[in-house]
């Protein structure tokens, strides 16, 4: 038989049989559809959360004070250890060949007093070097000075909300604030880059970190971030770095040292592990799918036994036969696939109109796995009733006896 | 009708196309068990979340340094205005308060002879072992006192283990963060929590934690209070007194109810949510139901007709067709949790600390899912096989 | 017993009218035993499942055993088939799944009937009519005299008063349909009121009174013969 004969064939049988034509595809639909928006999602939510906390390059180290035993598990995030990551620590590592840039960092909560008006803020110490490193933009004004580390100078550079917060429709820039009970002219106002997740610096504010140690009255760190020089190899600095701290720090290891990407990697691992999670659960569908274009293809063969008779009457072969109901099913079976692909696809871009921070992402390894998994239900289920037909003896076909 | 008979009838009709049925029942089963398994499973990670949380009791309130809490890290970051140990003391006095315990936690070495661990060291006094349920297997906790406190220590299970091996801890010379500690009690064994080995521990007194990680101020104070009282009740007193010292709402509460229940809330959306994943290939199972169901009320038009004419009532061809929709799927349900119980074995042998829990709540609940969606796949069809004209039905052949 | 007034039934087909009943007056006594004879397209089916209340009719009154049948609701009209009415139609129309007995049975199986009520009733039709050593075949293991016997007794196990055969012997060999008409004649004996559409002169002229209608209307009817015995028309009831 000829491809556009046997298509032509199918049509009209599956135009004959409209409502249950209708209902295979809509079950191949859904499953198909249900496979890519869930993966879709998935993937989505996968490229936002690396993009949101994805703020460190990954040449950049995070130190923090404190050290467990056991590796793997949760690192010490309290941020305290029994001797503190002093400045002084941070200027040596400077000075390490391996390492390019160290941005010290303390982070804690200051009640902060504009005329009237007083607020707790996010107030981070730290230095120039960090916005180079979050490449943090200052959109009126400028970042905090480079200036040696010990000097308390009096500036501070505030978020966009903080500005709205403290000063409303007040000029902010030069503008004089109060953390504590001491004072911080405003240098700088950081552009609004809405980052939401991991620190939130829109709602901060940024001082010198010796500010910062004077007024939460406080010598040690909470964090360092190090920037490997370009070149130096990872693991060398690492061991550079471990090697600088311990013998400053009476011959004891006692900081941990972690990267973004090692800290993303479990989240990655997870979220990638999730989105293929709902992707086998949506494509259980897939087999429910299947099985029913099973019963239905034996219905179809039960339903025809007399034109299977006369068919084979007229001389088809059991290949034919056999090709003709398999042909059906597959086509079913493609026609629902690639209805389901398209709304799949239309509810994923829908979504991405209503949410935008939501990236639209079209996995070809998705796609090509429901549409695989879909074709090859329809083969593998259809091919026992199909094998039925070709089975039937012709005689008894004509006479609707064969089962 | 009696519903023998119509059972009688319907089970015959369906024995009849017996492949039909089986692969109909078979597409439903995929997504009971798919529906079931998602849910048990989901069920079970809520209660081993909050057997988790709630193992230190639920009376509990607790105050963190900062208004606004970052993150939850609130207490982690440096403060302005830090919560001192006399805030802790002054909360004793207030009504109901049973317990009031001071936290600061960090991590450092612990030595003992040559043997060190670097491990995390938490500052409290001797009232956290009875406030967190913590039991002692060895010795005793740190003393309940006031003012200055002595260098005792009380070891986590984990932590004796690496340091003195099966020899006895009490009594001993540690020293953390380079200062000697007396070893006064080793606790009972807790095992993990969400990743925190709460083994692995080094207990001290609060004072002496504070000024070992050159602290200005807490990390957290835990309050538990005595029944009688409720936790709004509880953190509205001691927001009072803060307030009152404090000048200004400088700290944050949060009450284990609170957090315990949107935990709850939260694992449960989840379960929710997984469930209603498996339910599209309830949903595919069910559009399987309609089809069949659609094409055997076409097959069997002449029957239907005659059972017309033997006097069979509109309600009475709907309840059989209904009821032949509402066996598949019944079937199918039953095939299901078959189904179910039969993976949920297999990952139990696979994954042993899986937590499982099945309750026949929920496998009456995925019957009943079952039953609807039979009924919902079936109403249509039956409703067509009902309205059929009889003499026009005996004509069809 | 049965009496139509002014029935009329007009059928679309496609977009043309067809008078199926034309405006039919007929009155029926109890226990009478009808033929209806007449061309394909006649009218005849249609006339039988109007007395059969299968159908409704667009115009007219139909009064059986003295109540008008057609302010009944569809579900009154089922009791009244499951009651007094027993069909015999020329495809049999067995469901193939039942035995023979469980086929015979449908009828009191509807009326919510209990199985040891049943039971007897059942066995009793059987034995009547000959059936004991097929009643648990499957109605394709039985020759097509044996099917409308089966459906003869189905249509007869609840009492009826009236008992309406579409061509009972349209799908049978002679020999079969001349047993199959005795079968109807002897129920018709013993009391029941007969109507049987036949192509069949030879069949159509054993009945006392005989209709011959034409697009749908009665063009000949010979009349109703003498009134059946009362002790009869009682076994029936
Ligand atoms: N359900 C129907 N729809 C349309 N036309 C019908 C229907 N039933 C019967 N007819 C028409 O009504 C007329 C009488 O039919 P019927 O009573 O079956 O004739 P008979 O039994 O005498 O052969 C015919 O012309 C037939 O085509
Ligand atoms: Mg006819």
């Amino acid at each position: 038989m000829r491809t556009a004969d046997l298509l032509q064939f199918n049509l009209r049988l599956l135009l004959r049989q409209r409502f249950r034509t209708l209902m295979s595809l809509l079950a191949m639909a859904v499953g198909v559809a249900a496979v890519l928006l869930l993966t879709g999602l998935g993937e989505g939510a996968r490229q936002f959360v690396l993009n949101e906390f994805s703020l460190l390059g990954s040449d950049v180290l995070i130190m923090l004070p404190g050290r467990k035993e056991t590796s793997g598990g949760i690192p010490p995030l309290t941020g305290e250890g029994t001797r503190d990551i002093t400045l002084e620590d941070a200027l040596a590592l400077e000075r390490l060949g391996s390492v390019q840039r160290v941005a010290p960092l303390i982070v804690g909560n200051a009640q902060t007093h504009v005329g009237g008006r007083s607020r707790e803020l996010l107030t981070v110490g730290t230095s120039a070097v960090f916005f180079r490193l979050r490449e943090l933009v200052v959109r009126q004004g400028q970042a905090l000075p480079v200036i040696p580390l010990q000097r308390a100078e009096p500036v501070a550079v505030i978020g966009s909300n903080t500005r709205r917060e403290l000063f409303g429709h007040q000029k902010a820039l030069g503008a004089w604030l109060r953390i504590g009970d001491r004072r911080f002219r405003v240098i700088g106002i950081l552009d609004d880059r809405g980052e939401s997740l991991g620190l939130d610096l829109s709602d901060g504010i940024l001082i010198p970190v010796a500010a910062a140690q004077q007024i939460f009255n406080t010598q040690g760190m909470f964090r360092v971030f190090l920037q490997i020089r370009p070149g130096s190899p990872m693991p060398q600095a690492r061991n550079d770095i471990q090697a600088l701290m311990q013998q400053r720090h009476g011959g004891e290891r006692d900081v941990t040292l972690i990267t973004q990407d090692a800290l993303l990697g479990a989240f990655d691992d997870i979220l990638q592990l999730l989105t293929l999670g709902v992707g086998a659960i949506a494509a259980i569908s897939l087999l429910v799918a299947g099985i029913l274009i099973m019963n239905i293809t034996l219905i179809s063969v039960s339903q025809r036994t007399r034109e299977i008779g006369l068919l084979k009457a007229l001389g088809a072969s059991a290949r034919t036969v056999r090709l003709l109901f398999i042909s059906e099913a597959l086509q079913l079976a493609l026609v629902g696939s690639v209805l389901g692909a398209v709304t799949g696809y239309g509810l994923l871009a829908l979504g991405h109109w209503f949410f935008p921070l939501l990236p639209f992402v079209v996995s070809i390894w998705a796609l090509g796995a429901a549409l695989g998994i879909a074709i090859a239900t329809a083969l593998v289920f259809a091919w026992l009733p199909a094998s039925r037909a070709a089975r039937m003896p012709p005689v008894l076909a004509l006479q609707g006896l064969a089962r | 009708m009696r519903t023998a008979d119509v059972l009688r009838l319907v089970t015959r009709a369906l024995l009849t196309a017996r492949l039909r049925s089986f692969l109909t029942i078979l597409g439903i089963a995929v997504g009971i068990a798919a529906v079931s398994l998602l849910t048990t499973l989901g069920a079970g990670l809520q209660l081993y979340v909050l057997d988790n949380f709630s193992q230190f009791g639920s009376r509990i309130v607790a105050v963190n340094p900062g208004k606004t809490q970052t993150g939850g890290i609130g207490g982690l970051l440096s403060s302005t205005r830090p919560l001192s140990l006399d805030d802790a003391d002054s909360l004793r006095s207030l009504p109901f308060v049973e317990r009031v315990v001071p936290v600061v936690q960090g991590s450092g070495a612990i030595e003992f002879g040559r043997r060190v661990r670097h491990t995390d060291i938490i500052g409290g006094n001797g009232e956290m072992a009875a406030a967190w349920r913590f039991g002692i297997a060895q010795g005793h906790f740190l003393p309940v006192i006031s003012g200055n406190s002595q260098p005792l220590a009380v070891l986590g299970s984990r932590v004796k283990r690496e340091l003195f091996g099966d020899a006895g801890a009490l009594g001993r010379f540690i020293r953390v963060g380079g200062e000697r500690y007396r070893v006064v009690g080793v606790m009972a064994s807790k095992g993990q929590m969400l990743g925190f080995d709460l083994d692995d521990i080094v207990y001290i007194p609060i004072d002496r934690a504070l000024s070992l990680f050159n602290r200005p101020g807490l990390m957290e104070i835990d309050i538990t209070y005595r029944a009688g009282s409720s936790a709004q009740q509880v953190a509205e007193r001691i927001r009072q007194r803060l307030i009152q010292r404090h000048g200004v709402e400088d700290f944050s509460l949060t009450t284990q109810d609170e957090m315990l229940s949107s935990l709850n809330r939260i694992l449960s959306l989840l379960t929710v949510a997984v469930g209603a994943l498996g339910g599209i290939s309830l949903l595919v199972g069910a559009i399987g139901i309609v089809t069949i169901m659609v094409t055997t009320v076409q097959e069997r038009t002449a029957e239907i007709g005659l059972l017309r004419a033997l006097g069979a009532t509109r309600r009475q061809i709907l309840l059989l067709f209904l009821s032949e929709a509402l066996l598949l799927a019944l079937a199918g349900g039953l095939f299901g949790l078959l189904l179910m119980a039969l993976l949920l074995g297999v990952l139990a042998l696979a994954i042993p600390a899986l937590p499982i829990s099945l309750s026949p709540f929920y496998l009456l609940l995925a019957l009943l899912l079952a039953a609807v969606v039979g009924l919902l796949a079936g109403v249509s069809p039956a409703w067509r096989a009902a309205g059929l004209n009889p003499v026009d039905a005996l004509q069809q052949e | 017993m049965i009496r139509l007034v002014d029935l009329s039934k007009t059928y679309q087909l496609g977009d043309q009218p067809v008078k199926a009943l034309d405006q039919v007056d007929l009155a029926i006594e109890a226990g009478e035993y009808l033929s209806v004879m007449g061309p394909s397209g006649s009218g005849k089916s249609t006339l039988l499942n109007m007395i059969g209340l299968l159908d409704t009719p667009d115009s007219g009154r139909y009064f059986l055993a003295g109540r008008e049948m057609n302010a009944l609701n569809e579900e009154a009209r089922a009791a009244e088939r499951n009651r007094r009415i027993g069909f015999v139609f020329q495809a049999y129309h067995l469901l193939e799944r039942l035995s023979a007995r469980e086929n015979i049975e449908l009828p009191l199986v509807l009326a919510g009937m209990a199985p040891a009520e049943r039971r007897p009733m059942v066995d009793q039709i059987i034995k009547r009519l000959d059936l004991d050593s097929r009643a648990s075949h499957l109605p394709r293991q039985l020759s097509g005299g044996q099917r409308q016997r089966v459906a003869i007794a189905r249509a007869v196990i609840r009492k009826p008063a009236l008992l309406l055969a579409d061509e009972p012997t349209g799908n049978l060999d002679s020999h079969s349909g001349a047993e199959v008409i005795a079968l109807l004649e002897e129920l018709n004996n013993q009391g029941i009121t007969l109507l049987v559409v036949t192509h069949d002169p030879a069949i159509g002229q054993r009945a006392a009174r005989r209709l011959r209608m034409e697009d749908g209307r009665i063009i000949d009817d010979s009349g109703a013969t003498q009134p059946p015995s009362a002790d009869s028309r009682h076994a029936h009831r």
